[in-house]
């Protein structure tokens, strides 16, 4: 049994989709931000952010690390350890976490770093590079067409890179930097067929996120 | 046989102490910063973020720091397994490490990409002082949990890295660490720089004979570290 701490539509948005997806017994335990600093939330979370994720072994944080743990845990939603397919998987999987999550923040939170005036420098800046990078993986992904990121059957990177288009199609600080999914095909039709599956219907309906969360979000 | 692409003082140093202190067969093949040859068309097909380092496997080329530790972590055994309760904590703090120390780390050192000149010293405070809630962070963990953090796992030469980093970068910045601030990571970092896999790829990248407790700046035999 896994409590899962969460907002609707933070990046605990992920994590419930892999467990959805698993269909493993789930409690969600929502939040509101003020109550993120509270003694007992971090206790789980040393600096307090969204997700953490309690589990058998303890308690988590990092939507990366809880990701992978999940799919190694049951064995599911990636290549696993020894599958010649997981040193590219796993490239790609940091990949994200690493540069598409982190661009993604400063194109919609552009003034935590440095202030509100910091918006207008930061997010052009961030618009290009994440084109660069939907463009470099909708160009391997029509290249290689790899069963860890496809139509054909959901992962957790597939998951991930669905929430970040998400919220890069909808949410930009400046609107006029909103990213269309449809600008990338291969990664489009993954995000088409993900949204029509019933776990990830399910959560989109206990989020409140619409039902075409990731090819339509509004 | 790895081959592993690499530039003096860069994150490849990471790789190449978890593969010297474990004894893994590897060659080096420098990507020269100098030439700007980490955008070339031959480096891009093999990491199409043109970030180093990249390791080349019988399974093909990966990227990304904490990609290859991972694999080489679960290829060579130097972590826990999946199936091991001590994975929670290991997959936890390498993400951590990846995900929000050393991307914190790259603001720190180019400001310019995130706030405007007026607003940098207000942002290298913030993030200062947050690289060093991290660092405190990682000595309480490694005190928690000293199996994880030994010269001979993935963890504490990404930290001892960063650690490095931190102390010498940006030059023109005022300076911030304070080592004795982390009294767990302080012996961690005299016995992982006094082991000889370390004094080869000091050697090999020009980091000086201290390169974690009292870092200089590299002087690299061959390459360019920026």
């Amino acid at each position: 049994m896994y409590t899962l701490h969460a907002i609707p539509d933070f990046a605990s948005l992920i994590v419930h989709l892999v467990l959805a997806e698993l269909d493993v017994p789930h409690t969600l335990a929502l939040h509101e931000m003020d109550d993120l600093q509270s003694p007992a939330y971090r206790a789980i979370h040393p600096f307090a952010k969204i997700p953490a994720l309690e589990t058998p072994d303890g308690p988590m944080f990092e939507t990366g690390a809880i990701l992978l743990y999940l799919a190694e845990k049951h064995g599911r939603l990636a290549p696993q350890v020894g599958d010649p397919a997981r040193a590219a998987f796993l490239s790609w999987f940091i990949f994200t976490n690493h540069n598409l999550h982190t661009t993604m923040m400063q194109l919609i939170h552009p003034y935590r770093p440095g202030g509100e005036d910091a918006a207008p420098l930061i997010t052009p800046v961030a618009h290009a590079t994440l084109r660069t990078y939907y463009a470099t993986l909708d160009a391997m992904v029509a290249r290689e067409n790899p069963a860890w990121l496809s139509p054909e059957a959901p992962s957790i990177l597939s998951l991930y890179l669905a929430v970040i288009m998400r919220w890069t199609q909808a949410f930009a600080y400046d609107p006029a930097l909103n990213i269309p999914v449809a600008d990338y095909p291969a990664l489009h039709a993954i995000l088409a067929s993900l949204e029509a599956r019933p776990a990830v219907q399910r959560v989109a309906a206990i989020e409140g996120i619409g039902p075409t969360p990731f090819t339509k979000a509004a | 046989m790895y081959t592993l692409h690499y530039a003096p003082d860069n994150a490849s140093i990471i790789i190449e102490l978890v593969m010297q202190a474990a004894a893994i067969p590897y060659q080096t093949m420098l990507v020269d910063r100098a030439t700007r040859a980490q955008n070339s068309p031959a480096y891009l097909a093999l990491n199409p973020a043109g970030l180093i380092p990249t390791l080349i496997t019988p399974h093909g080329p990966i990227s990304e720091t904490a990609a290859i530790l991972l694999w080489l972590a679960d290829t060579h055994h130097l972590g826990p397994t999946p199936s091991d309760p001590a994975r929670v904590p290991f997959l936890k703090w390498l993400f951590f490490l990846s995900n929000t120390a050393h991307a914190d780390l790259r603001q720190i050192f180019y400001p310019q990409l995130f706030v405007p000149a007026t607003a940098t010293p207000a942002h290298f405070a913030l993030l200062t002082a947050r690289m060093a809630r991290h660092f405190a962070l990682l000595d309480r963990a490694a005190s928690q949990n000293p199996a994880l953090f030994t010269p001979q796992g993935v963890l504490l030469p990404y930290i001892a890295a960063l650690l490095r980093w931190s102390a010498l970068y940006p030059t023109t910045a005022p300076r911030w660490l304070h080592l004795p601030d982390y009294p767990t990571l302080l012996p961690l970092l005299t016995q992982l720089e006094t082991t000889p896999a370390t004094r080869h790829i000091a050697a090999t990248n020009g980091l000086g004979p201290m390169p974690f407790t009292a870092p200089t700046l590299p002087n690299p035999p061959e390459g360019s570290a920026q």
